[in-house]
C-alpha cells in the first residue's frame, strides 16, 4: 500500500510543476538554513571521545586569594588549572589508572636541514599517560614510557605534519633534532588521520587546534621552561624559576582517568583530605573547595559555541516552522481543489484513513526531496563557512561538515517539517463527505 | 467600506488567516531578535580605537642567540633596532612595546587609588615615550615620559604612569589626575599620573576596554623584543617588505612575526562578521518566504472567489473596491499576526536571555520590526489582489 501511496504522490506532484517546485524550494531552504546552524553548533559540543570522555576527570582545587573569589563576583568560581605543588601531589594519588599534568610552551625548533631558518612552536609538555588517556593514534612509534617521564628522557612525540616539516615525512622515529639547546629523539609520529576540531584536553583558549609537538614534563624543572598558556595567581612570587615553581601561580591543567563511580568517590576523599591537610599548613584559606568534572561537564562549562551561532540554531528551527506553516496554506488549496476526486474514491469505499495517509504520505515525499536537497546545500554552505573561519582565524577547524548523527538529524526534521506542513490538509481532505460531493456533479 | 462582511468573509477562511497571522507572528520573533543581536555585534565593531589602525604594523622578535641572555646587550640592540626602523623609508614612528591593539586582550592589573572606593582593573603596557606618537594619540593633559622616568634598574618598579582619560574620569571624574597617585592592590609600587592622552580603547575579556596605564619600563629582555610601527599613509606594503631584513641586518639570531593591525582587527572581529552576515541572510530569507506566502494565499482565495468578486462586481461595485477588500482583509490579518507576535518577540527574547545571549530586545526595534512587515504584507498582497481586480463584472452569469 505504502508504495501506492507514493506513486500517486509522485503523480499528483508531476501535475503541478510549478507548485511542486514552491512546495520542495521552501522545505529545501528551511532544511539548509536549520541543518547548517546545528551542525555548526554540533561541532563544537559532541562528545570528542566517545566511549571514553566519561571516564576523564579535570581536576581543579580553590587554591584563591581568601580575601576574593577568583571571578572576584562569583563567590562559587576556582581557578581552572592547578598550582605545580599541588599537581606534584595529587601524581602521588595512587587511585587514578591513569593521569596526566600538562601545559603549554613556545620553544625554538631547529631543523636538521640548514635551508630552513629556526622555527617558533608551541609545545605541549604532558606525561606518557597522556597517550593512551586521550586516544592518540600512532602512525610509526608510540608515546615515551614511565621511564622516560622519571628520567626525564629528551624525547618527543610530533605529528605527521611536523615529520613533514622536519624529516619530509616517512618514519623519523629515532632521528634527533633540536628544540631550544638540546637534542630531542621522536619516540612517535601520530597518525596523520588524527584531527580533532579542536584540543579538547585543553579548553581554556577556545577551540584551538592541537599540538604538532610534545615532550616529557619533568623537562620543565631541568630545562626551566616556563608556560605560553594562562597563568593565573594572586600572591607575588620571587623572580627565579624555583621560586615560580614553589609558587600560588596556576598553571597546569591536570586530568585523571577513573574507570567506574566508586573509584570516583574514593578518588573525591583522597584529594579532599589533601587539601584539609594543606589547610593545616596555612594554605587553602578559602571554603574547602574541589571540582572533579567529567569532560562533557567541562565542555559545557567551558562551552565555547559562540553565543551567536547558539542563538542561531534555535532561530534556524523557528525558520523550518514558518517554511512549514507556508506550505500548509498551499497544500490546503492542493488538497482541496481535489475534493471531487476524493469524494469519489470515497464513494467507492476508500476509507478516511487510507484517504488521510495517502495525503500525508504525499507531503513527506516532498519532505523527503525538499531534505535532500536542503541538506546538500547545507553542506555546501558549511565548507563556505569552514573556509570563512579559517581564513579568518588561520586555524583550520576540522570537522566542520556533516557527520552521520547530523545527517539524521537533517532526515528527521525534514519528516517533522513534511508532517508539519501536510497533516493539517490531510485531514481535512479526508473528512469530506462522499455523497455530498458526489450530488454536485 | 462595511467592516462587518469583511471580517464575517475572513470569518469563513479561517485556516487561511490563522496560517498568515501565525506566520508573521514567528517572522517578527524571529527578525526583531537577528536584529537584536545583529545591533549587538555592530556596537563592538563599530568602536574606535582612537589610533591609526590601519598605518600601525607590530613585529615581535624572538631570539635564540645565546648573547641574547645579556639584558645590556638587549638593552642596545632595542636602541639599534629603532634607529634602522626609523631610517626605513615610509615609517613615520616606532616604539618598543607589548601592546598589540585589538588582538582581544593584553595585560592588566588590579590596583588602587586615594579618592576612589575600592579596587580597578586596568590594562597596563610597559614603553617609552615615542608610543603616543606611534598610535597617533594625543596627550591632553600633563607631559610625555623623559628617558629618566625608566628605572635604571630592570627589576625596579616605575614611579610615573600615563592614563588615557577614561580611567581618570572613572576615578576621580571631572577632578585634575595630574599628581593623582595609583598603586597596587597591596598598596605597594606607588605611581604618579603625569599625563593624561584622549582616546584609548583596546578589547578585553573584562569590560576595561577604554583603561589604561601605560608606564615607562622596558618592553624587552632576553625572551625578546617587540615594536609598534607607524608608517606613512599608503607605505605599508613597502615597509612590510623590508621590516624583517633591517632587524635580521641589526642581529640575526632571531625569528620574527609581524602583524598588521588592521588585519588582526578583521581578525577579532572575524567570528561577528559570519554572525552578522548569517543572520542577515536569514532574514532576507524570511521576509522573502513570508512575502510569497502571503502571494501565494491571498491567490489561491482570489482563485477561490472568482465567482463572488464577479458578482461584487456586477452588483456595481468598482475595481478600486475588490482591490480595498483584499488589502484591507490581509491588514487585518497582518495586523493581527503583528500583535501575536509582540508577544512571540519578547517571549523568545526572554528564551535566548534564559540560555545564549545577554542582550534585551528594545522597543523601538519591534516597532521597526512591525513596520517593516507592515510594509512587506502590503505590498505582497497587491499582486494577486491587483489579478483580482481583473475579475470582469461577465462571470457571475456564467456557470461553472
Amino acid at each position: 500500500m505504502f508504495g501506492y501511496y507514493v506513486q500517486t504522490a509522485l503523480r499528483s506532484l508531476r501535475r503541478t510543476p510549478v507548485l511542486t517546485a514552491v512546495l520542495i524550494a521552501a522545505i529545501a531552504l528551511g532544511i539548509c538554513i536549520s541543518t547548517t546552524f546545528i551542525a555548526l553548533r554540533h561541532v563544537f559540543e559532541k562528545d570528542p571521545l566517545p566511549g571514553k570522555s566519561q571516564s576523564l576527570f579535570f581536576v581543579r582545587l580553590d587554591n584563591w586569594d581568601p580575601a576574593r573569589a577568583y571571578v572576584a563576583e562569583d563567590p562559587k568560581s576556582l581557578p581552572p588549572q592547578l598550582t605545580y605543588k599541588d599537581m606534584r601531589a595529587l601524581m602521588r594519588s595512587p587511585i587514578p589508572g591513569r593521569q596526566t599534568g600538562m601545559f603549554i610552551s613556545r620553544m625554538f625548533v631547529f631543523p636538521p636541514s640548514a635551508k630552513v631558518r629556526p622555527f617558533r612552536q608551541t609545545i605541549r609538555l604532558a606525561f606518557s599517560d597522556f597517550f593512551p588517556m586521550f586516544n592518540i593514534p600512532f602512525q610509526y612509534g608510540s608515546g615515551w614510557d614511565k621511564a622516560a617521564d622519571a628520567k626525564p628522557e629528551q624525547v618527543i612525540v610530533i605529528d605527521a605534519a611536523m615529520n613533514q616539516k622536519l624529516f619530509g615525512g616517512g618514519n623519523s622515529v629515532g632521528k634527533t633534532v633540536r628544540i631550544a639547546d638540546r637534542n630531542f629523539k621522536v619516540a612517535g609520529v601520530i597518525a596523520p588521520e588524527w584531527q580533532p576540531s579542536y584540543r579538547y584536553y585543553d579548553l581554556a583558549q577556545g577551540p584551538v587546534p592541537p599540538e604538532s609537538i610534545f615532550m616529557p614534563f619533568n623537562l620543565t624543572p631541568v630545562m626551566q621552561i616556563r608556560t605560553s598558556g594562562n597563568s593565573d595567581g594572586w600572591k607575588d612570587f620571587g623572580n627565579t624559576p624555583e621560586d615560580f615553581l614553589n609558587s600560588e601561580q596556576t598553571w597546569i591543567q591536570f586530568w585523571v582517568e577513573l574507570p567506574d563511580g566508586a573509584k570516583l568517590r574514593a578518588y573525591r576523599d583522597w584529594v579532599t583530605n589533601y587539601v584539609r591537610d594543606q589547610k593545616t599548613h596555612g594554605r587553602f584559606q578559602r571554603p574547602l573547595h574541589v571540582e572533579i568534572n567529567s569532560m562533557q561537564d567541562m565542555l559545557e562549562q567551558f562551552g565555547f559555541v559562540p553565543k551567536t551561532v547558539k542563538a542561531m540554531s534555535f532561530v534556524s528551527l523557528l525558520f523550518l516552522i514558518v517554511c512549514s506553516l507556508n506550505l500548509v496554506g498551499l497544500l490546503l488549496g492542493k488538497f482541496l481543489a481535489r475534493v471531487p476526486e476524493v469524494s469519489v474514491r470515497r464513494a467507492l469505499g476508500a476509507s478516511k484513513v487510507q484517504v488521510f495517509w495517502q495525503h500525508v504520505v504525499e507531503c513527506e515525499v516532498i519532505g523527503v526531496i525538499g531534505g535532500a536537497i536542503g541538506m546538500l546545500l547545507s553542506v555546501a554552505m558549511l565548507s563556505v563557512i569552514a573556509k570563512v573561519l579559517q581564513q579568518a582565524n588561520g586555524n583550520s577547524i576540522s570537522g566542520v561538515s556533516l557527520d552521520l548523527e547530523m545527517v539524521g538529524v537533517s532526515i528527521f526534521l525534514s519528516l517533522v517539517a513534511g508532517l508539519m506542513a501536510g497533516i493539517y490538509p490531510a485531514w481535512r481532505i479526508c473528512s469530506v463527505a462522499p455523497a455530498m460531493q458526489l450530488k454536485l456533479q | 467600506m462595511h467592516i462587518g462582511p469583511l471580517i464575517r468573509a475572513m470569518g469563513r477562511n479561517r485556516t487561511r488567516f490563522a496560517l498568515i497571522i501565525l506566520e508573521i507572528a514567528l517572522t517578527l520573533a524571529i527578525v526583531t531578535n537577528c536584529l537584536n543581536i545583529i545591533l549587538d555585534e555592530r556596537k563592538g565593531m563599530l568602536k574606535r580605537s582612537g589610533f591609526d589602525d590601519d598605518n600601525l604594523v607590530y613585529v615581535a622578535a624572538a631570539p635564540f642567540g645565546t648573547e641574547w641572555k645579556d639584558q645590556s646587550f638587549v638593552d642596545n640592540i632595542v636602541k639599534v633596532d629603532l634607529r634602522a626602523l626609523h631610517a626605513l623609508p615610509g615609517v613615520k614612528n616606532a616604539a618598543a612595546t607589548y601592546f598589540l591593539p585589538w588582538q582581544g586582550g593584553g595585560s592588566s592589573g588590579t590596583y588602587r587609588t586615594d579618592g576612589f572606593n575600592g579596587l580597578f582593573q586596568a590594562q597596563i603596557y610597559p614603553t617609552t615615550s615615542q608610543i603616543f606618537d606611534t598610535l597617533g594619540v594625543q596627550i591632553v593633559a600633563g607631559r610625555n615620559f623623559v628617558p629618566t622616568d625608566t628605572p635604571a634598574n630592570p627589576n625596579d618598579s616605575s614611579k610615573v604612569t600615563i592614563i588615557s582619560s577614561a580611567l581618570a574620569k572613572k576615578l576621580w571624574g571631572n577632578a585634575n589626575p595630574l599628581g593623582k597617585v595609583i598603586a597596587s592592590r597591596e598598596g605597594t609600587n606607588p605611581r604618579t599620573v603625569i599625563g593624561v592622552i584622549g582616546e584609548f580603547y583596546n578589547p578585553y575579556s573584562w569590560p576595561i576596554g577604554d583603561f589604561v596605564l601605560f608606564t615607562p619600563g622596558r618592553a624587552w629582555g632576553p625572551t625578546g623584543t617587540s615594536y609598534l610601527i607607524r608608517t606613512e599613509p599608503g607605505a605599508m606594503k613597502a615597509v612590510l617588505a623590508e621590516i624583517e631584513d633591517c632587524l635580521i641586518k641589526v642581529n640575526p639570531n632571531r625569528v620574527m612575526r609581524t602583524n598588521v593591525i588592521s588585519e588582526v582587527k578583521s581578525t577579532f572581529f572575524s567570528t561577528s562578521r559570519i554572525a552578522i552576515s548569517g543572520m542577515l541572510g536569514l532574514i532576507i530569507a524570511l521576509i522573502v518566504v513570508t512575502a510569497l506566502g502571503i502571494v501565494g494565499v491571498t491567490a489561491m482565495s482570489v482563485a477561490e472567489r472568482t465567482k463572488q468578486i464577479g458578482t461584487r462586481r456586477a452588483l456595481g461595485a468598482t475595481r478600486g473596491d475588490i482591490l480595498r477588500h483584499f488589502l484591507a482583509e490581509n491588514w487585518i490579518a497582518t495586523t493581527a499576526g503583528l500583535l501575536l507576535g509582540v508577544a512571540g518577540a519578547y517571549g523568545l527574547n526572554l528564551f535566548l536571555l534564559s540560555r545564549v545571549s545577554d542582550v534585551k530586545l528594545p522597543w523601538q526595534l519591534v516597532v521597526a520590526g512591525m513596520l517593516l512587515l507592515w510594509i512587506n504584507g502590503l505590498l505582497s498582497t497587491i499582486p494577486p489582489a491587483l489579478r483580482a481586480t481583473m475579475v470582469p463584472p461577465s462571470t457571475a452569469t456564467r456557470s461553472v
